[in-house]
């Protein structure tokens, strides 16, 4: 077991069986972020704040294509019941106390993009000699980079002054969710290999 | 690896040293982790103290709260570090950032220490670090923290540090980069959003205080250590030659040997504060030499001070 990805081969690239455990983990978080901004988005902009809707579907979208075509994949038969386990953890969830339902469910969204741009950092698991010229490091470093710019909206408006009244509800809930997606995140590597 | 729980947190520390020997607790800068201390814990154990490092909430192996981090929480994190302690000595040390937190819990429980060193420190946002700490913040947002260590490198070290490292900056940077989250650094920063000036309360210290301030040190300059200095009243202020903000990476024998003689003098009943000012050794084991009399200690030429 090591905290990096490899052992690399010898022009620095990341073994196919990683780049394909690696890949199904990060398409399965934002595939499905993509797809709940993508049921968040109106078809017509009125408030200028769904304008980050729209970014936030098109950078998660634009994260799965490049995963998809980056990644060297080979065949996989663990991944069935992995993702199986992955995409339930997606699902929506209740908040305790917010019964709120139109409040309750972009909070779970955001809070699920939380733990997931802020929780996981794919470009951490490259090891030293990662070519910075293979397409699959690039896709894990460019990702990591994203992440960090997507999240500021949800830190914005989990940290923003409509959620006062529900601050410590929305920081426990919170904290559970990047236990969780930090707890599935390590699974999927520590089966690849990798330690965190 | 210990942890200590605080609520449902966990602070990861290290502590070294004889039980019953002074102890020195060292306190992290803001994109520090507690290994940037090794140099400290040898040359500190070596003179016969016990070291003590932690990482502060959101930094290194310790947890990091996801939204918000409280400067308060930093404080009762110190003080669960310094229950371990024992009933001996203790000298409190930190460097910027985490000055601050050592100026806070010498102000809130200042009869737990024997000394404390604040380093890089400051009491209070002037407009100038108030400005600089939102464009961080800004660089941290938009460029990551490679992108924010790319910014405080130059800052904060000299060009002789810098220039033989110049073509290996990345690995220099890679292990802060690797264990600090962009998200808990910017919880870090944003602890500052409600700070209130400590200033008022600094008379509260009553500890033998030695104030570590950088020749060159422009994010957190002398006048800043000036208010520590006039409002503490058993300190000293002390002026690292050629050093800038992180002179605790760039000068550690010298420091170390700083921190190892104030607490030397603490306990031999030698130290003196009367809020003086001197002039650090080039390098360690050297003479500290007082400030020329009649020249304003705050002026960068030489300016012949106001008459009192």
């Amino acid at each position: 077991m090591s905290r990096f990805l490899g052992p690399l081969d010898s022009e620095g690239r990341v073994p196919p069986h990683q780049q394909t455990r690696v890949a199904a983990f990060l398409i399965s978080a934002h595939g499905a972020l993509a797809r709940q901004f993508a049921m968040a988005l109106p078809m017509r902009i009125e408030a200028a704040w769904q304008t980050e809707l729209n970014a936030q579907f098109y950078r998660e979208s634009e994260i799965v294509s490049l995963l998809q075509r980056t990644a060297s994949w080979v065949p996989d038969m663990a991944l069935g019941y992995m993702a199986a386990s992955w995409e339930t953890a997606w699902f929506p969830k209740p908040i305790e106390g917010i019964t709120n339902l139109p409040l309750a469910l972009p909070i779970d969204l955001a809070m699920l993009a939380h733990a997931v741009h802020a929780g996981i950092r794919p470009a951490a698991l490259l090891p030293l000699g990662a070519n910075a010229n293979d397409p699959f490091v690039f896709a894990l470093r460019r990702i990591e980079f994203e992440s960090g710019r997507l999240l500021q909206a949800q830190i914005l408006f989990l940290k923003g002054e409509s959620l006062v009244p529900f601050r410590d509800t929305v920081n426990a809930a919170l904290e559970q969710r990047h236990a969780e997606v930090r707890r599935l995140w390590a699974e999927a590597l520590e089966s690849a290999g990798v330690t965190t | 690896m210990p942890f200590l729980s605080h609520g449902s947190y966990r602070i990861r520390y290290e502590l070294d040293g004889p039980a019953g020997a002074p102890a020195y607790v060292l306190v992290n800068g803001l994109t520090q982790y507690s290994e940037l201390w090794a140099a400290y814990r040898e040359a500190l154990l070596a003179r016969g103290f016990r070291v003590a490092t932690f990482d502060l909430l959101g930094q290194g192996a310790s947890d990091k709260p996801t939204l918000f981090i409280n400067q308060d929480d930093q404080v009762a994190a110190l003080h669960l570090l310094i229950g371990e302690l024992g009933d001996g000595p203790i000298f409190l040390s930190g460097i910027s950032f985490g000055g601050l937190i050592a100026l806070r819990y010498a102000i809130e429980h200042g009869d737990r220490i024997s000394g404390l060193v604040p380093m890089s420190c400051f009491a209070e946002l002037t407009p100038q670090l108030l400005l600089l700490g939102n464009a961080l913040r800004t660089g941290l947002i938009l460029g990551g923290t490679g992108y924010l260590q790319d910014l405080l490198l130059p800052m904060n070290l000299s060009d002789q540090w810098l220039k033989p490292l110049l073509d290996k900056l990345d690995s220099v940077k890679r292990q802060g980069w690797l264990v600090n989250d962009v998200y808990a650094l910017q919880n870090l920063m944003e602890s500052f959003l409600d700070f209130q000036p400590l200033t008022p309360r600094l008379s509260a210290i009553s500890v033998p205080t030695m104030i570590l301030n950088g020749e060159f040190d422009f994010l957190t300059p002398r006048h800043l250590h000036e208010t520590l200095r006039v409002e503490i009243p058993n300190s000293s202020l002390v002026i690292i030659p050629r050093a800038y903000h992180a002179f605790t990476l760039e000068k550690g024998v010298l420091t170390a040997d700083l921190l190892a003689r104030f607490a030397d003098d603490v306990l031999a009943g030698r130290w003196q504060g009367n809020q003086a000012v001197w002039i650090a050794p080039e390098e360690a084991g050297g003479e500290l030499t007082p400030f020329p009399a009649g020249y304003d200690h705050l002026r960068a030429i030489p300016v012949r001070a106001a008459p009192p």
